[in-house]
């Protein structure tokens, strides 16, 4: 008896010792703390490609194009947003805004704490913070290309410092972006420094290109516009060489060329298998492994790519043939848009198979009458089949895998771009000549595959702005960069106003000549050519004004 | 008389002759006995003593003296005998001897006239004289009562009563019957003289006796001045259900129990008193004691192993729990064995199928194509069917593409034995079980087991006593399985109701089929061959407790405890192949996961109980120590060996979702705690509790927590001016508590700044690189607090025929944890929990049981009610409100209302002419016809916009209740169980909502034919129109309450008819009760929602503004029709 109670008293106190005692200090053994995270080198890098990784995103990248004439998706807020109903509460107002601001915060965090790092190189940490400038920078002009003024985050910023913050005007927003590039630019290295390993890390002539867009832009510092691309035309042994890829194509479904090549200036990076996107999934016919068709190019997009001979469709002489009216187009059409008896060839990727695209109803010969709708043929109000009789082939992959999980890059900025706002700038500039000409759009043009000397040639002098503006839809068609230009040019209230338009599939001649109708658009140029502050924002932040008509 | 007398000389006789010299002297005493002829009378002879200090001889003298009465003795014996002193007037002869011996060294047995002395034996216990008690056992009303258990003091030593009452048992002298019923008192009474015992027992109907299980010891249940319930094990394990929770839904008010799947193996939510709080409103779990890291801890448990169940709703009685009782506290208790209790065999099984209900019914393909050209029609578009399309389509009849052909009446079984009895010093309870719930869906995925949820149980309870040392140790092993399938249910259920009827899952040749409106999977095909995902779980709970009386009154207790669980999951994907087009997983992903988690928990707890006169103290001090981790691993691939599963050339290693460390977390709490009970004359009680918590969630300086709580309560009916009451109201008893306690359900490590290191976050030149995250910390974290005021009252009425409890509770909790509502998307990132919102709750619950007993009738009624409203007191800051979107409707957190509410416009009935049209205040721009839904203008501006929008109504579950009615006639038992829920709003949308939504819906359902058309003006929705088209944008995209659903209900939950049949008849072949029974589980359900179940909650337990809405594709409920068996041998 004794015995057991002190055996028991023993083994009670032992138990306590053993597992009472355990301390409440507890460190977590997957991570890092504040003490020792930035002194390790390795993991500087990873905060550094914790940046880059929230530059921007495939979903960012493909959306744009629905808010614009270019597209149309029948699902959500890209629907909403291009019919006119959005308000301040409309989610993707605020998810995109809460989308930059988390990269700012990220770049932020990295800028004030690199300096607890003194094992790397000075020159190494210099480049670090050139490259995490630029994206900052970057998700700032994003910003304020969206939003108008934007409040500028250029610290790493406390909850509550984010509730008083205020709206910087929009200029301030821009001189602090070019003043952030110019101060990157010396730190960044050219393109040509860049070994193989680091291909896709930002340079000197991605700093450039930013430059040039955001000056583009501004619509009133063309002539800047005209010095930046000067820079990168024709300084290439400071700010590195580019020149336009042999092959329009190759550039977005050529899995070698999509990622070396001398025409990329900044491409969002994918990693085959590991890093990949899947919207393709959603853009592809059914037939050839397409899912739903998420968005579709519009009749608008497909009608403006010009005719072998340079004309456009309506042009007097174009030769435009309204029931063949696929043929003799600028082959970036081809490249880029599906359409009705498009031959489809997936190059031996695991999605698809070599077929003929059917598109217009009654047309696919495996119709029956039990099953009289191909998969891929345009029925009104099916969401399995393209809305607009069109698909996307441009960025198709045959690299890819199942269900179009995608490693290819998105690229953000091409010499091509380059060259169109060079040639923008210059036109605007009333300095357009038939050297500018064929060293920018006729340049593109060769390259894109045309051979008729009509379309080639210097078509001025005269107002060639039309031209100009129809080669940057063409040849950036998919590149998210539409909906900018059309804001810009302040064009969105026209081409956004009315229907946008499908295939001449509706059956109904008298209603827009038997033109699907797509969606009814409407733009408020007192409003939409910016977008809310998100409202939640408005309401949390008390410095924070809204934007007019929201 | 004289077989008294005779019986009690024989009774005598064994120890008489143990030694020779006896036997002699015996056999004198006999033959002197045949010689002297005397009447039995003489043994009534009276004597009168009066004597002083006198030796035994002179006693013997003067009895002599006056009766004619002689001893037999042996002078040495004489000598050991003490001196006597005797009053003693006209007593009876044996009366004297009785006195007279009474603490001598000696015996007397008269003989005849002879009064024969022997020394007295030393005799051990078990040699006890043993005496043959006979006796009756009746009820009050003296009905016999048959099956009484009579049992000799602490022995093993029992009977029971005959059909006739009767019984027989030879028992030692002076030992103490005891004589236990179910549902009556036991009754104990000492064996006297008396050979013949007759006992009435009294039925109870009150508990008021009833041992509580308060945490860290139990309580009398008249003692608890705390708002506590009890379920008992007959409401818990006769339900088919394989998971304690639902067993436990109903059965105690306030105790709301909502589920988000009936999916079998799900997890339920489970709220005490509603949801208090916008951070987490999880309750503590303690099972035997050890305090769980999860309410879902109690999944694993078999229901048939849990004995009693005791919530703790207020702050008196969860005090103890302290820092995470704010919730309160569920106390689950699993069976034992019990000392002296002989060896008893249970089995009881259970098998039975289950049937879907199918709620979702699609309107014919004919009328669907009618109504999509009414719908094409009204967006002035043209037509899709002509007539001739329509009769086609009629003709081809109805398909198998829906819900009906994807489910099938699958079996639910339990099995469970068990074991228990106990001895002298030790006692056990030993059970195993088996329970199986197959899923209502077809198939296996292609390869084992059909769909379903498998557990085993094992289970051992052992009880030693040491002397003044209790020793037991409790072991439980569960082992469950859940297999689901690859694609999950709500795909399932949303593709099969979305399509119209004329479809089919198979061709004739059986291949898979897929159409225009599901062109991506054909969910019969991955039912039958794509695969599965399946989870593992193996868990080990054990403790060891013991228990040492110090000396009377002071007990000390040790405890160590803990659970060991390891979660295995196993997810695999294979290819399906349609026909005309598509495929399901020819990716081949494989996804397998394991997590170990170990949990400790350490007690160390004094008991000290001490009554001075009427002053009653009871106090408990003890210290507490938890520790909880866990660490687990994930591998994900693709394109693995098509039948296998296993890496192959070609597979793909996943880098961002395969990982060796996930679920990292590590917390511990260290605790001192204390209650205090002091109660004067059993009429005034007042209790103190309290605990220190010290936790691991929280910064030094800040982690530091000291709950405590206060109780009062006063018996009013032992009150002197109350008895004139008593024969109608037999007790009542008024409590009050008012105490504060905590809640640390926070994420792990969140008062530091952390990094995290993660694969593939980026990468170049096609290789992926490596990022860096960052957890945003607070080192301001500390506990929530929660103040509870408990004012209640337990009663019982007409001699206890009628009990009942009520209580009233008001609750606010402050610093509630949960992210700051107030930050700007600007911060750039998700900011760490603070102590931010304020939530009052306050309601109310009662319960009342009636038992009606006759002759041959047993019946009681049960029922309880619950209610309780939140209002959000403090969002975050100054903030007043909070909106997000949840899809077309959204969702409200504002100050002074209930923490979450629906919100949008209120309709307003539907347009019913031009006039009104041109009259009504419209949303900008939008374009409405005749039969389109119009929109109240609250702010009265003339326009319709998003100052309009109002609160439409929450979804907490109000007015819940319990109904049991349970009667026994002749053998038969009935259990009648009712569950429900008076008050629930519900917003439903997609498909099932809204005709032919965003193109994905594709029929219409014939609960939605109730729509406007100029003969149907009063309709519930409005006019058909489809996506995308201006009716549709006003009517579906204006979030509204057109998306409002009453969820009330009442569902006949529960019916279980046994039969016990005659024990005549099972002895025969050794079974002491055999009953058989018939079992039903949600028989019948009366609710205003018809198309999906209303007991399903789109909601988790915070009830959080981001919870995703419910489209009404959940499971399908399970109505169970099975049989039951109960043996006990």
């Amino acid at each position: 008896m004794k015995l057991l109670k002190k055996l028991f008293i023993v083994s009670l106190v032992s138990t306590i010792a053993i597992s009472g005692c355990r301390k409440l200090n507890i460190a977590p053994t997957d991570r890092f703390s504040s003490l020792t995270f930035w002194t390790v080198n390795a993991n500087v890098y990873n905060a550094l490609y914790n940046n880059y990784s929230l530059i921007y995103n495939d979903g960012l990248y493909f959306n744009e194009e629905a808010y614009s004439d270019n597209a149309f998706s029948s699902s959500g807020d890209l629907t909403v947003i291009p019919s006119g109903n959005a308000t301040a509460a409309t989610a993707t107002f605020a998810n995109d805004w809460s989308n930059y601001y988390s990269c700012i915060k990220s770049c932020n965090e990295f800028l004030a704490n690199i300096g607890q790092n003194t094992t790397l190189p000075k020159d190494t940490i210099a480049r670090l913070i050139a490259e995490t400038r630029f994206i900052r920078a970057y998700e700032h002009f994003n910003l304020t290309n969206w939003y108008g003024d934007v409040p500028l985050v250029t610290n790493d910023i406390t909850p509550d410092e984010s509730k008083v913050i205020p709206r910087t005007p929009k200029a301030q927003v821009v001189s602090f972006i070019l003043s952030e590039l110019d101060a990157a630019i010396p730190d960044l290295p050219t393109k040509d420094q860049l070994p193989a390993s680091q291909n896709g890390r930002i340079t000197k002539g991605a700093a450039l290109a930013l430059e040039a867009r955001v000056l583009l832009y501004q619509g009133n510092r063309m002539a800047d516009v005209v010095t930046v691309c000067q820079k990168l035309i024709n300084d290439q042994a400071d700010y590195g060489t580019y020149s336009l890829n042999a092959n329009y194509t190759d550039l977005f479904s050529n899995a070698t060329v999509n990622k070396t090549n001398s025409e990329t200036i900044l491409s969002l990076q994918y990693v085959p298998t590991i890093r990949t996107w899947q919207d393709f999934w959603d853009f592809a016919p059914l037939s050839v492994g397409g899912r739903v068709s998420g968005m579709s190019p519009t009749e608008e997009l497909v009608e403006d790519y010009v005719m072998l001979n340079g004309k456009g469709i309506t042009d007097a002489g174009s030769g435009y043939d309204i029931n063949n009216p696929y043929v003799n187009r600028d082959p970036r059409l081809t490249a880029t848009v599906v359409y009705d008896g498009y031959q489809w060839n997936s190059e031996g990727g695991v999605n698809g198979t070599n077929k003929t695209i059917y598109i217009k109803p009654g047309s696919d010969p495996s119709d029956t009458p039990a099953n009289p709708n191909g998969p891929d043929e345009y029925v009104g109000g099916r969401q399995s089949s393209s809305p607009t009789g069109y698909y996307w082939r441009k960025y198709f992959d045959p690299t890819a895998q199942i269900n179009y999980v995608s490693g290819l890059n998105l690229h953000l900025f091409r010499y091509a771009e380059i060259l169109l706002d060079y040639a923008e700038a210059e036109n605007s500039l009333g300095q357009m000549n038939a050297t500018i000409w064929n060293g920018t759009i006729g340049a593109l043009r060769t390259r894109a595959g045309f051979t008729d000397p009509n379309a080639l040639a210097y078509p001025g002098p005269g107002d060639i702005t039309t031209i100009i503006r129809r080669e940057r839809r063409a040849e950036l068609a998919l590149e998210g960069l539409r909906t900018d230009d059309i804001r810009r040019w302040k064009t969105s209230e026209v081409v956004l106003n009315g229907y946008a338009h499908g295939a001449r599939f509706s059956g109904d001649l008298s209603t827009d000549n038997g033109y699907i109708r797509a969606q009814k658009r409407t733009f408020n140029a007192n409003r939409d050519y910016l977008w809310a502050i998100p409202s939640g924002d408005v309401s949390l932040d008390k410095n924070l004004t809204q934007n007019p008509g929201y | 008389m004289y077989k008294n007398f005779t019986d009690f000389i024989c009774s005598k006789q064994p120890c008489c002759i143990r030694k020779p010299l006896l036997v002699m002297k015996l056999t004198l005493i006999l033959l002197t006995a045949t010689f002297l002829q005397v009447s039995a009378a003489t043994y009534a002879q009276k004597v009168t003593l009066k004597l002083k200090k006198a030796t035994i001889r002179e006693v013997f003298e003067k009895i002599q003296a006056q009766t004619s009465y002689d001893f037999l003795y042996n002078a040495e014996d004489l000598k050991l005998a003490k001196p006597v002193t005797l009053n003693l007037e006209n007593t009876t002869l044996k009366e004297a001897l009785d006195v007279c011996f009474n603490n001598q060294p000696l015996i007397y047995v008269i003989e005849n006239t002879t009064i024969l002395i022997t020394k007295k034996p030393v005799v051990p216990i078990e040699k006890a004289v043993k005496k043959t008690i006979r006796g009756k056992v009746t009820d009050t009303s003296g009905m016999p009562l048959p099956g009484v258990t009579v049992r000799e003091g602490n022995t093993q030593n029992a009977v029971t009563t005959d059909k006739d009452g009767n019984y027989n048992i030879s028992v030692a002298d002076g030992a103490v019957l005891q004589f236990s019923f179910v549902g009556f008192a036991l009754q104990e009474i000492p064996v006297g003289n008396d050979l013949m015992i007759n006992v009435r027992l009294k039925e109870i109907n009150t508990d008021l006796n009833e041992v509580v299980v308060v945490g860290y010891g139990t309580q009398n249940r008249a003692n608890i001045n705390g708002a506590i319930s009890t379920v008992g094990a007959k409401d818990i394990g006769d339900k088919p259900v394989l998971n304690a929770f639902q067993a436990l839904q109903g059965e105690s008010p306030n105790l709301i129990i909502q589920q988000n799947t009936l999916d079998p193996g799900s997890n339920v939510v489970v709220n005490i008193r509603g949801v208090g709080t916008t951070g987490n409103n999880d309750p503590l779990l303690v099972i035997d004691g050890i305090v769980s890291q999860s309410s879902s801890s109690l999944n694993t448990i078999n229901p048939n192993d849990i004995a009693s169940v005791t919530i703790l709703k207020d702050a008196g009685s969860a005090a103890i729990y302290g820092s995470r009782a704010a919730n309160g506290v569920i106390l689950v208790t699993t069976k034992s064995g019990k000392l002296n209790q002989k060896p008893t065999v249970t089995y009881n099984g259970s098998y039975g199928l289950q049937v879907p209900d199918v709620l979702v019914k699609k309107v014919s393909a004919s009328d669907n194509a009618y109504y999509k050209n009414e719908a094409l029609v009204n967006s002035g578009l043209p037509p899709a069917y002509t007539p001739e399309q329509i009769q086609q389509i009629a003709s081809e009849g109805t398909g198998t593409w829906d819900i009906n052909h994807l489910v099938y009446n699958a079996p639910q079984q339990s099995q469970n034995i068990s074991v228990t009895g106990g001895g002298e010093t030790n006692s056990y309870f030993v059970s195993a079980g088996y329970q199986d719930q197959m899923s209502n869906f077809i198939g296996n995925g292609g390869s084992g087991a059909n769909f379903g949820y498998q557990k085993y149980n094992l289970r051992l309870n052992q009880t030693s006593i040491i002397g003044k040392f209790k020793f037991n140790a409790i072991l439980n092993y569960t082992k469950s399985r859940n297999k689901t399938n690859s694609v999950g249910d709500n795909n399932i259920i949303a593709d099969a109701n979305r399509v119209p009827a004329n479809y089919n899952w198979q061709d004739a040749q059986g291949d898979y089929l897929t159409n225009p409106v599901a062109s991506q999977y054909n969910e019969y095909g991955v039912l039958e061959k794509g695969g599965f995902n399946q989870a593992d779980n193996d868990e080990i709970f054990g403790n060891l407790n013991g228990t040492l009386t110090i000396i009377k009154g002071l007990t000390l207790t040790g405890v160590f405890g803990g659970t060991l669980d390891n979660n295995g999951s196993f997810y695999d994907r294979k290819e399906v192949d349609y026909i005309p087009e598509g495929v399901y997983g020819n990716d081949f992903a494989v996804i397998d996961g394991n997590a170990k988690s170990e949990l400790f928990n350490t007690q160390i707890y004094a008991n000290y109980a001490k009554d001075i006169k009427d002053h009653h103290f009871n106090v408990t001090l003890g210290v507490s120590s938890e520790s909880y981790s866990e660490r687990g691993f994930q591998l994900s691939k693709s394109m693995t060996d098509p039948l296998l599963g296993t890496s192959t050339t070609g597979t793909i290693i996943d880098p961002v979702n395969s990982t060796n460390s996930i679920a990292v977390s590590a917390n511990s709490l260290l605790s001192a705690y204390g209650r205090a009970n002091y109660d004067y004359k059993h009429r005034y009680f007042l209790d103190f509790v309290f605990r220190v918590d010290g936790s691991s969630e929280f910064a030094p300086g800040k982690r530091t927590g000291f709950f405590p709580s206060v109780n009062a309560g006063w018996l009013i009916t032992d009150e002197s001016f109350m008895q004139q009451f008593r024969n109608v109201l037999s007790s009542l008893k008024l409590k009050a508590s008012y105490g504060v306690l905590g809640n640390q359900n926070v994420t792990d490590y969140q008062y530091q700044t952390t990094y995290f290191n993660y694969a593939s976050a980026y990468g170049f030149n096609n290789v992926p690189v490596g990022g860096a995250g960052t957890y945003q910390s607070n080192p301001n974290l500390t506990w929530e607090r929660a103040a509870t005021f408990n004012l209640g009252a337990d009663f019982s009425l007409f001699n206890d025929k009628l009990t009942g409890s009520f209580n009233y509770f008001n609750k606010i909790t402050s610093d509630i944890l949960q992210a700051p509502s107030d930050i700007p998307l600007i911060y750039g990132a998700g900011p760490a929990d603070a102590n931010v919102a304020k939530v009052k709750d306050q309601g109310w619950e009662a319960e009342v049981t009636y038992t009606l007993r006759s002759k041959k009738v047993t019946q009681s009624f049960s029922a309880n009610i619950a209610n309780d409203k939140n209002t959000l007191l403090q969002l975050t800051g100054n903030a007043t409100q909070e909106i997000d979107n949840e899809d077309v409707f959204q969702l409200i957190r504002k100050v002074g209302q209930p923490i979450t509410e629906y919100y949008g416009y209120e309709t307003n009935g539907f347009y019913q002419n031009q006039a009104d049209i041109n009259n009504s205040p419209k949303p900008a721009g939008a374009v409405v016809g005749v039969g389109d839904v119009k929109f109240k203008d609250l702010n009265g501006d003339g326009v319709i916009n998003a100052q309009d929008k109002t609160e439409l109504g929450n979804p907490f579950p109000q007015y819940t209740f319990g109904f049991t009615y349970r009667i026994a006639y002749a053998g038969f038992d009935l259990t009648v169980f009712i569950q429900g829920v008076g008050k629930r709003d519900e917003f439903l949308r997609g498909e099932l909502v809204e005709p032919y939504q965003a193109n994905y819906g594709a029929t219409l359902y014939e609960h939605q034919t109730d729509f406007w058309t100029p003969e149907n003006t009063d309709a519930r929705f409005p006019r058909l129109a489809i996506s995308g088209s201006a009716s549709n944008t006003n009517n579906w995209q204006n979030g509204s309450n057109l998306f409002e659903f009453n969820a009330a209900y009442a569902r006949l939950k529960n019916v279980n008819l046994g039969y016990s049949l005659p024990k005549s008849l099972t002895k025969k072949i050794g079974i002491e009760k055999a009953r058989i029974s018939l079992i039903g589980q949600n028989l019948a359900t009366i609710t205003s929602l018809k198309f999906v179940d209303p007991e399903t909650s789109e909601f988790g337990n915070n009830v959080a503004l981001n919870s995703t809405s419910t489209s009404g594709r959940g499971y399908l409920l399970p109505i169970f029709y099975g049989m039951g068996l109960d043996l006990t041998f």
